[in-house]
């Protein structure tokens, strides 16, 4: 099969999104991120740097966030995350 | 040409990856935003100082103990202690009421 990387990935998407599965994925990681108070430091940081760079300019401020933020996701949620998804990746590759 | 292997684990990280980076795109868009409007409406705004010891006050500057202030009193000219102030005005007002 000769198919694309990109092209692979992008089918491997759209099924998750039309399937409700992406959704579903979503919402399981926010409701995870919102309890063990991630949001709140994400926007405690946004406004940290916002005042330690006297600036309100988007692409700026989520250039110095993001890796941050990123870093800050709890090994717990991430893992619990990425298993799920990994269980409905392995439920394609089956049918398929 | 380079070839990158596909594993259900790589494709499992970008996901996350992406569904992260989007939740983030998301609060910052929203800081942002929040700010600037705060920014247009009360362009003097300044933020308060918070100091998790407690030392300063709000305006980042040092904390004053009232009793170290002192305020002068119009009705009998006497300097008194900031936190006696109000037991003060009570007794030196109502003085004045009844002669």
């Amino acid at each position: 099969m000769t198919m694309d990387t990109a092209q692979l990935k992008s089918q491997i998407q759209q099924y998750l999104v039309e399937s409700g599965n992406y959704e579903l994925i979503s919402n399981e990681l926010k409701a995870r991120l919102l309890q063990e108070g991630w949001v709140d430091k994400v926007k405690d940081l946004t406004k940290s740097e916002m005042n330690i760079n006297e600036s309100t300019n988007f692409t700026q401020i989520l250039s110095t966030v993001e890796p941050k933020a990123l870093e800050m996701v709890s090994d717990s949620t991430r893992e619990t995350v990425l298993k799920q998804i990994r269980e409905f990746l392995e439920g394609i590759v089956d049918t398929q | 040409m380079t070839e990158e292997t596909i594993t259900i684990d790589s494709i499992s990280n970008g996901i996350l990856n992406n569904l992260l980076t989007t939740l983030i795109q998301d609060i910052v868009a929203r800081e942002t935003t929040q700010q600037q409007l705060l920014k247009t409406r009360y362009p003097d705004l300044r933020s308060y100082y918070f100091y998790p010891n407690g030392s300063l006050d709000i305006n980042g500057l040092q904390k004053q103990q009232e009793s170290s202030q002192y305020i002068h009193c119009e009705n009998c000219g006497r300097d008194v202690s900031a936190n006696r102030l109000a037991a003060h005005l009570q007794r030196c007002l109502s003085r004045g009421a009844r002669r």
